[in-house]
């Protein structure tokens, strides 16, 4: 039986026996969804302005975070002006008049807070990384089939964008033709750290660095385009080599600020290859996928096509081409696969996540894709830090 | 490899060297949201760029949409119309024409309506409902149009022009007769796939080949349907399957019906229209687009020195094409 078909025939049956406080997510059809923010960091805050765009759908009726400053920063939103404020996530979960939470936090708290909030009847938008462990990842998996009328979004939002559909139906239609090799960079020439007020430690705030709250380069940035290709390709690697260090800025951190992470895929017979180095910004983001027929490569909003020659070998050939809206090449022989300007990725994945819920549709980055997405950057992590290779086992084929 | 390709002459250089014989002469550029190639063959690059750039613009300034000070613009705001220049007589005039000769299916006061469904400069976020729609067809008929001397008057405040589905092609023309202007008779001009041809290439001196785009998905190159050869007269193309909205997994034609205030919906997926000029070419495609393979192809038979070359899709799914008379004979070299 299909997810929704479930809901449908399960929704009046079950509706009164769902665990806590279930029915606040099952009446949430009406008007905007009332949410939470909890983590009012950079990324708290971009999705907290995001919502203010999409009034129609969303009130904020509360703010969570640890911290005094950042609470201090999302109040002054005119779109949080209303919206209660709280230091403990457990405060908002209880709060009936919050029907779903966006969790922006460090890694390692997203999967207690996401369990705590499935229990607690609420929708939720869970930031990528999914979870900081691959034990956390299976456990999510199984924990939200228990909540089948809750919608739980990954915020892999890049992938809602209409470029990377667009990329995916190529892939599918063959435009591309065989792709053997992924090539994925996210460069910086800074140290990746965020000033720490005066009060504050700098585990609170750079968290990032530290290994026990954060994955790394591969969680934070990586992850996207490791997420892009599972769902593009409609597989997952099955070994990952890696390799790495502390190379340039030895400031006391413990994550790596260079790291590179093979991943090969058997049954697609690709090699998909993901770096990220914070010691050179030249090339920034790159992400290249190449086929016997052409090459894609992306920019987060931006996306242009290369075919091979022998696609471009028969325009070649008369004087002049005549069609609707004729294909566009850029001078280097790319053709820009997107001709109208798109809005960031946020904004449509937040559109999904109100789509999902008010229609009890199953998400496009959902909990299993999440899953799939976290166990490859752990797998990717243990071979960076271990100098190993990882082999994909059969616990996490989730979907 | 280098060896197997033509000698092009890019007009760069200054044009005080003489030859004997006719060299081929190509001159590139973007305008009008797309990209232009002109290719002609002449003894001396006697049009640069810089003339071709100047005259885009100066029609752009007219009838471009996408220039919030055009006149196009200036008069879709005003309340009563606007005294316009010689480009804009022209177009809407041409348009006027093709409104009569199509009965209604072509329109140049579309506005509102492509407006509504997101083919105009701005994009809506969401779709327009029935009710919008229906208040907006009022504002769409030529008829609303009225010409005194040359002031172009509307009838109601809310008639608003859209000049993208024949500017274009008026664009191409008036290149070719610049081209004309200073002697060169032997040409062929593209701007965003409209297509104006005369005379001979040189030195073989055979026709022009034009390819049809086959229809693709999107953005992919490919292959050439047909190949047609001109050596004189014009080629436009108008399809669906590029540019269109989504909606409930369905691809919305950018090509809105007049009458009903929505997208064309038949088995046509493009049609490439052959007329002594591209004005004409550009200003028949849509409409045929809207009538359907039957009616479009008994409609292109009665019109004198009109082809035109259909793709559409058979009821089992298959893609099949078809072409009126005038048009078979293009397809002989």
């Amino acid at each position: 039986m299909k997810r929704r078909d479930f809901i449908e025939k399960t929704g009046l049956l079950t509706g009164g026996l769902l665990l806590g406080s279930s029915w606040h997510a099952m009446a949430a059809t009406a008007g905007p969804l009332k949410m939470a923010i909890i983590g009012c960091g950079d990324r708290g805050l971009g999705i907290l302005s995001v919502l203010a765009e999409q009034k129609e759908q969303f009130t904020l009726t509360a703010v969570c975070d640890l911290l005094d400053f950042r609470l201090e920063a999302a109040r002054k939103d005119p779109f949080a002006s209303s919206a209660k404020v709280y230091k403990d996530y457990r405060q908002v979960l209880d709060d009936k008049n919050v029907q779903g939470v966006i969790i922006a936090t460090s890694l390692d708290m997203h999967f207690s807070i996401a369990a705590d909030a499935l229990k607690a009847g609420k929708h939720v938008y869970l930031e990528k990384t999914m979870t900081y462990s691959i034990p956390e990842a299976i456990e999510l998996v199984k924990l939200s089939a228990s909540y089948p009328a809750q919608t739980l979004v990954v915020g892999h939002q890049y992938r809602y964008t209409p470029l990377y559909f667009k990329v995916k139906d190529m892939i599918t239609k063959g435009y591309l033709g065989t792709v053997t090799q992924i090539d994925c960079r996210w460069d910086r020439n800074w140290n990746w750290r965020r000033p720490v007020p005066a009060g504050y430690t700098d585990e609170q705030i750079n968290w990032r660095m530290y290994k026990r709250h954060s994955g790394g380069l591969p969680a934070e940035l990586l992850s996207h385009q490791m997420d892009f290709i599972n769902w593009a390709f409609d597989t997952h690697p099955d070994e990952i080599m890696g390799t790495g260090g502390i190379d340039y800025y030895k400031d006391g951190r413990e994550t790596y600020d260079n790291v590179q992470a093979i991943l090969r895929y058997n049954t697609k017979g690709m090699i998909g290859n993901f770096g990220a180095t914070c010691g050179n910004a030249r090339e920034g983001y790159i992400f290249k996928i190449k086929g016997t027929r052409g090459m894609v490569s992306l920019l987060p909003h931006e996306g242009v096509f290369y075919p091979e020659k022998d696609a471009k070998k028969e325009l070649e050939t008369v004087d002049g081409v005549t069609g609707a809206t004729r294909i566009e090449w850029n001078k280097d022989g790319g053709i820009p696969l997107m001709t109208e300007k798109m809005k960031d990725g946020t904004w449509y994945a937040m559109q999904e996540f109100y789509n999902c819920v008010t229609q009890k549709k199953m998400p496009v980055s959902n909990v299993r894709t999440g899953a799939t997405t976290a166990v490859c950057v752990h797998l990717a992590n243990q071979a960076i830090y271990s100098h190993s290779i990882q082999t994909w086992k059969p616990e996490f084929n989730f979907i | 490899m280098n060896r197997l390709l033509p000698v092009f002459i890019f007009c760069i250089l200054a044009s005080s060297f003489s030859r004997r014989e006719k060299e081929k002469i190509q001159i590139n550029g973007s305008a009008q949201g797309t990209t232009y190639h002109i290719t002609y063959y002449a003894k001396d690059c006697v049009v640069v760029k810089s003339q071709i750039d100047s005259l885009l613009s100066a029609i752009d300034q007219s009838l471009s949409l996408y220039n919030p000070h055009s006149l196009i613009n200036q008069f879709n705001q005003s309340n009563e119309g606007l005294t316009v220049d010689d480009h804009f007589i022209t177009v809407i005039k041409a348009a006027q024409y093709v409104f009569q000769k199509t009965n209604g299916l072509f329109d140049i006061t579309i506005g509102p309506l492509t407006k509504a469904w997101g083919f105009g400069p701005v994009k809506p976020d969401s779709l327009p409902n029935k009710k919008a729609i229906q208040s907006l067809l009022p504002c769409v008929d030529s008829k609303l149009l009225k010409w005194e001397g040359k002031k172009l008057k509307k009838k109601k405040p809310c008639v608003q022009l859209d000049a993208n589905g024949i500017a274009q092609g008026y664009s191409v023309d008036q290149i070719g007769l610049l081209l004309e202007q200073y002697g060169i008779n032997d040409y062929l001009v593209e701007l965003g796939g409209e297509i104006r041809v005369k005379g001979k290439k040189w030195p073989e001196q055979t026709k022009m080949s034009v390819g049809i785009e086959a229809p693709g998905e999107d953005f992919a190159p490919t292959a050439l349907k047909k190949i047609v050869w001109l050596d004189k007269g014009a080629l436009t193309t108008s399809g669906n399957y590029r540019r269109y909205r989504e909606s409930g997994g369905k691809h919305l034609s950018h090509l809105i019906n007049p009458k009903t205030g929505y997208p064309f919906d038949n088995e046509l997926i493009s049609v490439t229209v052959y007329a002594p000029d591209a004005i004409t070419a550009d200003a028949y495609d849509n409409a045929l687009m809207g009538m359907g393979l039957r009616q479009a192809l008994d409609f292109v038979e009665k019109q004198p020195g009109l082809g035109a070359y259909f793709i559409y899709r058979q009821k089992n799914g298959n893609i099949a094409d078809s072409a009126s008379r005038i048009f078979r004979s293009l397809l002989q070299p």
